[in-house]
């Protein structure tokens, strides 16, 4: 018990704090030997540099898109697997399996897969007669964009699924039974029976889902490092860029403050739409 | 049972397997990839190998010392963190359940708040403080803040089995003369081993799979972990074939471990997610 307060209290409680500090000073690692207090002054430039609203901007796409294909991809698959009652273990290994794949080297397949004159899938649609679609996935910023957004929902709707699934499971059979006999089939099930017996699950995910998308750092610096002209560039990434990079820390903290009032937010926001409805 | 029409269920199955492929696909042409000529992986682009050679997994034994050096790294960073989450958790989990103490509900809710926090936000301090104290490019370095990672998420699945658990036969033991730590060791942590596998697996599959704290951390080729090193790799050595192999190589045990735990792990997964 101790010891697990100690780590946490060093390695969280003081860093946090310290973070808080950071975020009001101007302290470049590199060169300065003590921070400067300068105020608001980080949150002021930060609203100025076009490097972070981009990366700002990126980060609200991304998870606008993910969060929503990511919820809408893994309730399906979760529907499909929960009416799948027999031989269903190969279809659940494979698809939770890309949850325990380190998602770096995922990326690194991938954009092996994707590459302009060698990957599988340019070959690919060159086999099938699409030759015209062929494209250089990667380094057009547009495409890069879906590409993370593809590659990044790959390796997370498992989880989702896994959770959506228990959900799903944790419904009677007799609630079933009862709107089947009521004449609830089809869609009508899923809207009347399903969704609101899983909205638990819902705000769940629903967290989880917003997390994982703003904290979004992995695949796009694998899969595209930010580029091609920041169209992948987060703020998580940008963060990094700036402390462990450029050294600077005060301003990096200060971004990495904003992030995580971000996540707080809409966190706060998802459990309260949760609440609502119920 | 419900029934359901046969066109239903074969709608069901085809899309499922449809899905199935979308996953499975990428994993098994890198297998694929690891086992064939770089000329062939680079002007023929196939998906099977027309030949299967197994000079890409030569080169590794034989003269790729540092693709070992990074397996090993990723192995002892691994195998320490998850041993010491697995104490600590059971431990920690066992207090926040079943001891009293001033600030029990503070601390939990503090570690909850650690589930939500973005890394990079406590990442910037840590690499300033390790840099001050020497631990950058150090196994312990590393290992210390991957254990930041992957405790809350132990510690709430231990507390969690220990709160289930009936505290009668704790009682009993007590009354046949155990004191409380050997009522610990001997009656709560066996009927614990479910709790304790889910954190193991878990733990080892997010350390294994590290990236951004080793980015940070690890400069040094021989603290690298593999995560991060084939990164870089990725931009510097063209041999996709190697590459591949050594992907291959590293995704190999957390899938098997996963695919032997998989019934465990998923319900775990679930519980400690949603009482979260």
């Amino acid at each position: 018990m101790l010891p697990t307060c100690i780590v946490l209290f060093v390695f969280v409680v003081y860093p946090v704090c310290y973070t808080f500090i950071l975020a009001f000073s101007k302290y470049n690692f590199a060169f300065d030997r003590n921070m400067t207090f300068i105020g608001v002054q980080n949150f002021i430039d930060m609203f100025k540099d076009n490097q972070f609203l981009a990366a700002l901007k990126n980060t609200m796409e991304f998870t606008l898109y993910m969060f929503v294909i990511l919820v809408v991809l893994s309730l399906a698959i979760a529907l499909l697997l929960f009416n799948k009652k027999e031989h269903s273990w190969f279809f659940r290994i494979s698809i939770f399996m890309p949850i325990v794949v380190p998602a770096s080297l995922i990326c690194i397949l991938f954009s092996f897969m994707l590459a302009d004159n060698f990957g599988i899938i340019n070959k690919f649609l060159m086999d099938i007669g699409l030759s015209r679609f062929t494209h250089n996935w990667l380094t057009d910023g547009e495409t890069a964009k879906w590409c993370v957004i593809i590659v990044e929902i790959w390796g997370k709707v498992g989880f989702c699924t896994i959770l959506f699934l228990s959900g799903l499971q944790n419904i009677s059979v007799d609630l079933f039974e009862a709107a089947e006999l009521d004449g609830a089939i089809g869609w009508k099930k899923l809207v009347y029976i399903i969704i609101p017996n899983i909205r638990e699950t819902f705000v769940v995910v629903g967290i989880w889902a917003i997390l994982q998308c703003l904290k979004l750092f992995v695949t796009p610096n694998v899969l595209t490092n930010g580029g091609p002209a920041n169209s992948t560039l987060v703020m998580y990434q940008n963060i990094y860029n700036t402390a462990f990079n450029y050294f600077e820390m005060g301003y990096a903290a200060a971004q990495a403050f904003v992030l995580t009032a971000l996540v707080m937010i809409f966190s706060i926001l998802n459990m309260k739409i949760g609440k609502k409805e119920a | 049972m419900r029934r359901q029409s046969k066109s239903f269920s074969l709608f069901v199955t085809i899309s499922l397997l449809v899905i199935s492929l979308v996953f499975i696909l990428p994993i098994v042409f890198c297998i694929f990839t690891s086992f064939k000529e770089s000329t062939e992986i680079i002007r023929d682009i196939t998906f099977f190998p027309r030949k299967w050679s197994s000079v890409n997994y030569g080169y590794i034994f034989a003269r790729g010392a540092k693709y070992l050096q990074y397996y090993l790294n990723t192995i002892i960073i691994t195998v320490c963190s998850v041993a010491i989450t697995l104490v600590l958790s059971a431990l920690a989990g066992y207090s926040f359940a079943r001891l009293p103490f001033r600030g029990n509900r503070l601390i939990l809710s503090l570690i909850l708040f650690l589930l939500a926090f973005p890394l990079c936000a406590i990442l910037i301090p840590i690499y300033m403080m390790e840099f001050e104290i020497g631990l950058l490019n150090t196994y312990l370095g590393i290992i210390l803040p991957n254990l930041l990672c992957i405790l809350p998420f132990s510690i709430f699945i231990m507390r969690g089995t220990f709160i289930d658990m009936s505290s009668e036969l704790e009682d009993s033991a007590e009354i046949d003369g155990c004191n409380a730590p050997q009522a610990f060791l001997h009656i709560m942590l066996p009927l614990a081993q479910n709790a304790l596998i889910i954190v193991l697996v878990s733990g080892f599959y997010n350390v294994w799979g590290e990236y951004t704290i080793a980015k940070t951390l690890a400069s040094k080729d021989s603290i690298m972990p593999i995560s991060v090193a084939l990164t870089l790799l990725k931009s510097e050595d063209w041999n996709y074939g190697v590459l591949a192999a050594a992907i291959t190589m590293s995704i190999i045990p957390p899938i098997t471990i996963f695919a032997i735990f998989q019934d465990k792990l998923v319900e775990g997964m679930t519980a400690g997610s949603i009482k979260g």
